[in-house]
């Protein structure tokens, strides 16, 4: 088998075994790292220096990518943004200090949408990410260069961060698996901030065991991180085979019913025929699935109070971007024209939007109608889902209404497809549920993803659902180009 | 003549080991940028980790304000851009602050005054900046300090108030130990908001603000110049702008911007620092650590020890000192000596040897032990401060100096007789003068005569009768 | 449909400045999302609700007990790492007019 197709525990076995060493994994994955910037833009900085320190853990010696906004002392870090783009960091994230220890190698910090505000992969300062299966399409964002340098086979795994579905949506459109354990699970210490309640650390690998074994390797409490949960003595990866019979799974009629949709809505037709399909083979192994109303009005609300609130909170968490302590200083014979011009020429049109939209949502005269009410929704969703999971170990979605759309191809926000089936993975992020997105197929020659997302904490038993839609569905350790079904 | 109407908003750095975000040291210095870390420079990815000592000292703070504590601790983000603020936000306490709807009692002369508090919240201190003719410099040592704000209500009526709450919340900050609170090192400053309205009026004033004055010096001076510069405006028939003004060292206050539109900070839950519950039993066992305050104590020592307000508000104006006062007293000794003693020998001592009162030898036992002797009359009270100021000198024991010198006093009127009356034969001259000149004062000079004899040890007032009773038996004779 | 006017004086207020384009661009956007955000306005009883901040409360978390700690002190040289303009081991600015 090669490279490009093995999972951590299968290069696991040869570095052990002595049939490859670490430097030579490293380099081969180095070699693919620049073989496919040019076409898929992968990575803002390629690491070209083999750095590792050995230890005992399962990821010793095994390659990754880690997103651009994660902060790595003495390696530059850009957030992708021109605000940054010469920002090398004084110290480490939480993150990247655990995947130092454990001996893991880093080959280059993965292209992302500018501060993570984005689900293209197309708005970072250094260019578009290109979807590796077809180049005609992006691959979704904002975690873009991970999904891609995972999809494409140059690492096994990568590490994102997740705030509305920036992990779980590339993830799909990448045919990889994308996971977003519980809010707290993973330090955040050290991930650039976008939105602090939403935001969430997360794996992209191409099967579900190595989402597994990088998470127990990432997890744990933090002093450094207030939010991070207490250590759990619970090892993902040992019990990703225990028995699932009898687990209850639920999805959103509204999103889901075949006959809410006209005969014009091809691709979602397709697409949720796929869903349904795969739904009863699930039956089969043993999973219990049903169909539930959740309600219109509180779907239809995902998409306003998730831009509200992160609008809001991204405003405040990038206001220290002024290019005094760091980042590129602004010209002007005053403070406020060095401020004013650093920011007027850091941040892209659309981060400029989202800054204002946040600013005038916290207005004190607005907060009451825009950033407290969507806070009210918030709650009334994340309390219906806990509702729901008192009788449900978990909702199963797609993860998208269609395959990876083209460059180009703007899709119209208010549309109800656009509103159901392309936002609700934020849900995750409002109530800090533990999230994985798997491939359940293609369409077009194009991966599809499947969605899983379960109690909070109950991290393991989401992947060991997970484990097990991947064995039904198939698609275990795919890569851009491979033929298939 | 117009009212006057004060608000005062305090900040004052509290002592803690760290800052209140982050793990760097919360310490004065002068080398630029120590003691910085990610948090305090508002690096991107950094992350705020509440200090739980800066959260106690300010609950128990505003407890001493007799504020109202919250149920839980939450902060919040106030968002503005300045140079000294990395984060391009602060983060400070609205939704919950430590306290809310407190009161102090000060004293205002000697005239009792309740000063309202609307709040007491934590928040971080900003980077200082330092200007140059044409640039300035930004040190980030002082980001991130914790600091308290205490804001009052609009009821201080007088520069002489406001300078008496600033003292009164000074000495509670020192009273609890949560704040050195100096304004040298500008670990204490104020803002103070005035108005002034027609005697009558119910409508406020406009309002001017002063901010960041450090010495209660410059407070006083701020509302007496501003009263007056607002009285002159509005006597004239003029109005009052509404504007931020500061103080010069000259005493007189000028406009540094007028209001426009006031600043909307977007205050919203920092979502970084999830909510952490204060249990009863936790805030309970910080209330148990306040001391009784200086207020209360004034109030006792003229209430219980009969004190004068002057010498109540000395002893009580530190805490070790009214400590060391009452248990002087609770040692045994009358809370009169007590008092005289602790303000003139110990003040005096710590004083003249420039030390602070834990390095004084003399206990409050030592001290109640030599007031019990003189009470009793068994020394004399020259001879008391003698062998205290001896006891300090030598750090020894009070009562085992007196006990090796065997210095009690010598109260056997026959044993003093003796010495009288040798001191009579010895010196006919002055007992001529007294008996045929009426030098009356002659008597003096034979008490010192005795006192000489005896090591000081003669009970002066028996010796003085028995001298008197002698010499007058002497001029009886002579008239024979 | 909110003024360009207001739009522009946000701007401002975040330190940046935008085209003429871009306003109109966001204005559209503005459009979009406030009418969403109406219809959530209208969600019964919806006043009545809790704002929720964080994604779920435990209680559990601490406050920092107040002890020296090395992580993420930095030395005077990675504080003015990424700095442009330095003097004497401060960050220097042009002359801010109080």
């Amino acid at each position: 088998m090669d490279y490009q197709h093995q999972t951590i525990m299968d290069l696991r076995k040869q570095l052990d075994d002595g049939t490859c060493t670490s430097e030579e994994l490293f380099q081969t994955a180095l070699d693919l790292a620049k073989k496919y910037q040019e076409s898929d833009n992968s990575f803002v900085t390629i690491t070209p220096e083999f750095k590792q320190k050995k230890s005992q853990s399962l990821l010793n010696g095994i390659p990754y990518g880690l997103k651009d906004n994660f902060s790595t002392a003495n390696i530059l870090t850009t957030a992708s943004s021109n605000i940054l783009k010469d920002y090398i960091p004084p110290y480490d994230a939480t993150v990247y200090k655990k995947l130092k220890q454990s001996g893991a190698v880093l080959v280059g910090k993965t292209t992302l949408d500018e501060l993570a505000m984005g689900g293209t992969g197309t708005t970072a300062h250094t260019g578009v990410v290109r979807n590796p299966w077809d180049e005609q399409r992006l691959i979704g964002g904002s975690s873009a260069g991970s999904a891609a340098c995972v999809a494409r086979g140059i690492v096994p795994f990568a590490i994102g961060s997740d705030t509305g579905d920036s992990i779980r949506k590339p993830a799909a459109f990448g045919g990889i698996v994308g996971f977003k354990p519980t809010y707290g699970r993973i330090s955040r210490y050290g991930l650039f901030a976008f939105a602090s309640s939403l935001d969430h650390v997360g794996t992209l690998t191409r099967c579900v065991e190595d989402a597994a074994i990088v998470t127990d390797v990432l997890k744990g409490k933090d002093p450094l991180d207030m939010t991070s949960l207490e250590n759990e003595d619970l090892n993902y990866y040992e019990h990703l085979h225990d028995d699932i019979k009898g687990r209850k799974l639920f999805y959103f009629k509204e999103t889901c019913d075949l006959e809410n949709y006209s005969a014009e809505d091809e691709e979602v037709i397709a697409v949720l025929t796929k869903f349904h399909e795969l739904l009863d083979r699930l039956r089969k192994e043993g999973f219990e699935i049903e169909g539930i109303s959740f309600g219109k009005d509180l779907l239809n609300a995902i998409y306003p109070s998730y831009m509200t609130i992160s609008c809001a909170e991204a405003t405040s968490n990038n206001a220290n971007l002024t290019g005094i302590q760091f980042g590129p200083r602004g010209e002007g014979s005053s403070i406020e024209e060095i401020m004013f011009d650093a920011r007027t020429k850091g941040f892209s049109e659309l981060i400029k939007r989202r800054f204002i939209l946040g600013s005038y949502i916290l207005q004190k005269e607005n907060q009451e109608r825009l950033f407290l009410n969507a806070g009210r929704v918030r709650r009334l969703i994340v309390d219906r889902m806990n509702k729901l999971f008192e009788t449900y170990d978990g909702l199963i979605m797609p993860a998208s209404g269609g395959i990876a759309p083209k460059f180009g191809e703007r899709s119209d926000e208010l549309s109800e497809r656009y509103l159901l089936l392309e936002n609700h993975l934020a849900l995750g992020n409002f109530g800090g549920f533990p999230s994985i997105t798997l491939p359940m197929g293609f369409l077009h020659g194009m991966p599809l993803g499947i969605n899983l997302t379960g109690r909070i904490k109950e991290d393991g038993v989401v992947l060991t659902m997970a484990q097990k839609i991947e064995d039904v569905a198939g698609y275990r350790g795919i890569v851009a180009g491979d033929q298939n079904v | 003549m117009y009212k006057v109407v004060i608000g005062l908003e305090v900040h004052c750095e509290v002592k803690t080991k760290t800052k209140n975000f982050s793990n760097s040291i919360n310490t004065y210095s002068t080398v630029p940028n120590e003691h910085v870390s990610t948090v305090d420079l508002g690096l991107p990815g950094i992350l705020p980790v509440p200090n739980k000592e800066a959260v106690r000292k300010a609950l128990k703070t505003a407890m001493a304000l007799n504020c109202k504590n919250p149920d839980e601790v939450i902060f919040d983000r106030k968002n503005y851009f300045y140079p000294d603020l990395p984060k391009g936000y602060q983060i400070t306490q609205v939704t919950k602050p430590c306290g809310i709807q407190g009161y102090l009692d000060i004293f205002v002369g000697e005239e009792e005054k309740r000063v309202y508090i609307h709040q007491l919240h934590l928040e971080e201190d900003t980077a200082s900046l330092e200007h140059f003719a044409n640039y300035s410099l930004i040190d980030y040592n002082r980001s991130g300090i914790p600091l308290m704000e205490i804001v009052t209500e609009p009821c201080i009526s007088s520069a002489d108030e406001a300078v008496s709450f600033l003292e009164a919340l000074r000495n509670i900050f020192l009273y609890c130990g949560v704040s050195e609170a100096r304004s040298d090192k500008g670990q204490m400053r104020c803002d103070v908001n005035i108005s002034l309205m027609k005697e009558g009026d119910t409508k406020l004033g406009t309002k001017v603000e002063m901010k960041n004055i450090n010495a209660f010096t410059s407070v006083r001076a701020a509302i007496e110049y501003e009263i007056k510069r607002q009285s002159e405006i509005l006597d004239q028939g003029g109005t009052i702008k509404q504007e931020t003004r500061r103080i010069d060292e000259d005493g007189k206050t000028y406009s540094m911007r007028e209001k426009v539109d006031a600043i909307d900070y977007k205050y919203f839950i920092e979502p970084n620092i999830p909510p952490v519950k204060l249990t009863p039993e936790y805030l309970d066992e910080i209330r148990k650590e306040i001391p009784v305050l200086e207020f209360a104590r004034i109030k006792k020592y003229q209430n219980d020890f009969g004190l004068s307000f002057y010498d109540a508000t000395v002893l009580a104006k530190d805490r070790g000192i009214a400590d060391y006062f009452e248990e002087v007293i609770q040692e045994g000794a009358e809370p009169i000596d007590a008092a005289s003693w602790v303000m003139t020998v110990v003040l005096g001592t710590l004083n003249k040897l420039e030390i602070p009162l834990t390095e004084l030898f003399i206990t409050p036992k030592m001290l109640a032990g030599v007031l019990r002797l003189i009470r009793q009359d068994k020394i004399s009270l020259n001879h008391g401060k003698k062998i205290i100021y001896q006891a300090i000198e030598e750090k020894k024991d009070p009562l085992v100096i007196i006990e090796e010198n065997h210095i009690e006093q010598i109260k056997d009127d026959q044993l003093i007789l003796q010495h009288v009356q040798k001191a009579i034969e010895e010196n006919p001259e002055q007992v001529r003068q007294y008996i045929e000149e009426g030098k009356d004062y002659v008597k003096n000079f034979f008490v010192g005569k005795v006192m000489q004899a005896t090591n000081r040890q003669a009970d002066p007032k028996v010796t003085l009768e028995l001298i008197i009773q002698e010499l007058e038996k002497r001029k009886a004779n002579e008239g024979k | 449909m909110i003024e360009k006017e207001k739009l522009q004086d946000y701007a401002r207020k975040l330190m940046f400045e935008m085209s003429d384009e871009e306003y109109t661009t966001l204005q559209k956007e503005f459009d979009i999302i406030l009418k969403q955000m109406d219809l959530i306005g209208k969600i019964p009883n919806i006043s009545e609700v809790q704002p929720m901040t964080f994604p779920f409360v435990t209680y559990q978390q601490q406050l920092r007990e107040d002890e020296e700690a090395q992580e993420g002190v930095l030395v005077v040289s990675e504080v003015l790492k990424n700095v442009k303009h330095e003097v004497s081991n401060q960050v220097k600015v042009p002359k801010v007019v109080e």
